[in-house]
């Protein structure tokens, strides 16, 4: 790390460049650090900085709800749609990442059609959604049309990511178990699964932050029932309270805590590789 | 290391020894239009220790992996033992790889990578702790048995998987290029360590390799391929010292190839005289007046002298100009152009110093009409003309 030593003092565009990455931090972190500092605000406190005698009293209005929308209904809709759509993302990026690996007919062409949804702007997809619903005399809600509006979004990512995964695979583990008779299914299960689970854990996070944070996607397709992005914006237009910050830590700090399991589980695992059991 | 003893107690522990004779015929794998191997036929007999020796892209690998059951051929079949295998897996056929990277499963201990074969075969768990343990103590490497791959050094990884194949009771072992990942120190000692395993395993072990001096050291049979087919295959003294086509000699290294037409010689020798006007003469062989010829002579049967030109009527001999001289310790490489070529003399490292000649300097190459070797083949001085300086 004795970089000046080594290499004469620094150039100009070190400090130039730690400006900016400076103020990228600032703009990245700043406003969740304000939202969390002010969502502890005091009942004389205002909307604004300064902080006033901090209390909990907005987290308390979240959850025993008199002014404030139906916060703890949208949390219990998009956990579940959430969880749901980070399963399917896993089950189908996985399979197709392995139909991928051996190349078959038409596989360009439906990589390229699955790839095309991240391009189609999600309130145009949530529109379209909607208006096939209607014409189907379908309707909409958080477990069907939403949920097919997210998986639209998620499952790219998620394939996107096998096919980084499979790809540094080597064809050789799984020529191995063959030669020491494992079958097709123990060499998926003892052998290919174990190889990638890291891999399938981040699947999980995009999948399911990519569902939690959703908004546009989510805005028409979720029929009569919020979920939390789009309860979060209701309330920013009608609820003029702290009770708006104390809802931004909340969701933010359950984003967190998947990250955190999801890391948490891959640093787990590969230490277990590196050092052994 | 000697571990390789007790490798055999525990692969002998197999009813008596079934027959790992390898047999190809008319062996053809094509990839879309292109050939990798074409009409391929091939007897490695029972216990031998064969290495296929070609550059990369000849089709060795290929037909490795054909012999393992993990490739198929396009036509022609494999037969090991009395055994017509193609089609079925590789446990069935008795044969057992060991993959070039090894393949070590990294999120499996040492011990159950070595015990995946029996698993797979629903061994029962204490049984099969104690076998993968008897097999690691016989490589040696028992007190490693709960490390990960990841943290083995390579010779320790390669030991790991010889185990995890040598369980598997195979009659026949094949290697894809196993010394290339070591440096090499480690090369040298594992090279020692496969052979005196495959000479106590009394089983046929099939090597894969593009090193010349791996190769010559091991093998039984070397089988030398060039792009696609089998240019000979014979003992490693038959290879290096009796090249049959250019190709091999200068694959092989250690030859100088000369061509020439063949002219009207003396009672009982061979004349030929090259286009650069080097007259040739072989102790022995026949071959019709006027037509084309190549010869090989061993680059260490050449004597050197310094002189600025070749004495008339010379024979056996031509003269050039030093551009490389290379010190191997018991040898000197020298280089030489003579005009149309390059000759290469390794002079052993006494007659060298005696009067040495440097870089520059004229000298007359010579050597006598018994070591005139005659090749099957006429040099194109195309095919393996990019590996002239290959091996020493």
């Amino acid at each position: 790390m004795s970089a000046s030593h080594s290499y004469g003092p620094r150039p100009w565009t070190f400090y130039a460049l730690a400006a900016l990455f400076t103020l990228f931090v600032i703009f990245l972190y700043g406003p969740m650090i304000a939202v969390l500092v002010l969502s502890f605000q005091g009942p004389s406190g205002s909307l604004v900085f300064p902080l006033r005698d901090p209390s909990l009293m907005w987290f308390d209005e979240l959850f025993n709800p008199r002014r404030t929308g139906d916060v703890m209904g949208a949390l219990g809709r998009s956990l579940p749609l959430a969880v749901l759509v980070m399963i399917l993302t896993v089950l189908i990026s996985v399979t197709a990442g392995f139909a991928f690996r051996r190349r078959f007919r038409g596989a360009t062409i439906i990589f390229y059609t699955a790839i095309a949804s991240l391009i189609i702007p999600g309130l145009v997809l949530s529109i379209g959604t909607l208006v096939t619903f209607k014409y189907l005399g379908l309707r909409a809600a958080w477990y069907t049309s939403a949920l097919g509006a997210h998986l639209s979004w998620s499952l790219p990512f998620g394939l996107l990511i096998m096919f980084a995964i499979l790809g540094r695979l080597s064809p050789s583990y799984e020529e191995a178990a063959y030669d020491l008779g494992a079958s097709k299914w123990q060499t998926v299960k003892n052998v290919v699964v174990p190889i990638v689970f890291p891999g399938m854990i981040a699947v999980a996070l995009f999948g399911f932050t990519l569902s939690y944070d959703e908004f546009p996607r989510s805005w028409l397709t979720v029929g009569t029932k919020n979920t939390l992005p789009l309860e979060i914006w209701t309330m920013t237009t009608n609820v003029t309270s702290p009770a708006l910050y104390a809802l931004g830590t909340v969701t933010t700090v359950v984003s967190f805590i998947v990250i955190a399991i999801a890391l948490g589980s891959i640093v787990i695992i590969q230490r277990k590789r590196s050092r052994g059991k | 290391m000697n571990n390789t003893a007790t490798m055999k107690a525990a692969a002998a522990g197999a009813p008596a020894q079934e027959s790992g004779e390898i047999r190809l015929v008319g062996i053809t794998k094509q990839f879309g239009n292109s050939y990798a191997v074409r009409d391929i036929n091939l007897t490695i007999p029972h216990g031998s220790y064969c290495c296929l020796l070609g550059p990369s892209g000849c089709g060795k690998t290929t037909i490795l992996r054909m012999i393992a059951g993990h490739e198929t051929p396009t036509s022609g079949e494999v037969w090991i033992g009395d055994q017509m295998v193609v089609g079925k897996p590789p446990v069935e056929r008795g044969t057992a790889m060991m993959f070039q990277s090894y393949a070590l499963f990294p999120h499996l201990s040492i011990l159950d990578n070595v015990a995946f074969y029996l698993k797979m075969r629903g061994v029962g768990k204490e049984e099969r702790r104690s076998r993968a343990e008897d097999m690691l103590r016989r490589v040696q490497l028992d007190h490693f048995k709960d490390r990960m791959p990841a943290q083995l050094s390579g010779g320790q990884q390669q030991r790991v998987a010889l185990a995890r194949s040598l369980i598997t009771n195979p009659k026949v072992l094949l290697l894809d290029e196993p010394l290339s990942a070591l440096d090499e120190f480690l090369r040298l000692r594992m090279r020692g360590e496969l052979k005196s395993l495959q000479n106590e395993l009394g089983i046929t072990f099939v090597h894969v390799t593009h090193t010349q001096p791996e190769a010559i050291a091991l093998a039984d049979m070397v089988v030398v391929m060039d792009t696609g087919r089998i240019d000979q295959a014979d003992t490693a003294n038959m290879i290096f010292d009796k090249p049959e086509t250019p190709y091999v000699a200068r694959f092989m290294g250690g030859q100088n190839v000369l061509t020439g037409t063949v002219e009207k010689g003396a009672a009982g020798r061979l004349r030929l005289k090259t286009a650069a006007g080097t007259v040739i003469e072989a102790a022995s062989g026949s071959a019709p007046e006027g037509s084309p010829l190549s010869i090989s002579v061993r680059r260490d049967r050449i004597d050197l002298a310094r002189k600025e030109t070749l004495p008339a009527g010379a024979v056996n001999a031509l003269a050039g100009r030093v551009v490389a001289t290379e010190y191997q310790g018991s040898y000197v490489k020298v280089t030489i152009d003579i005009g149309s070529d390059l000759f290469v003399a390794n002079v052993s490292d006494s007659a060298y110093f005696k009067d040495p000649a440097d870089v520059g300097d004229h000298v007359v190459a010579s050597w006598q009409a018994e070591t005139v070797h005659l090749l099957r083949k006429v040099d194109s001085g195309e095919t393996g003309a990019s590996y002239l300086e290959g091996g020493h």
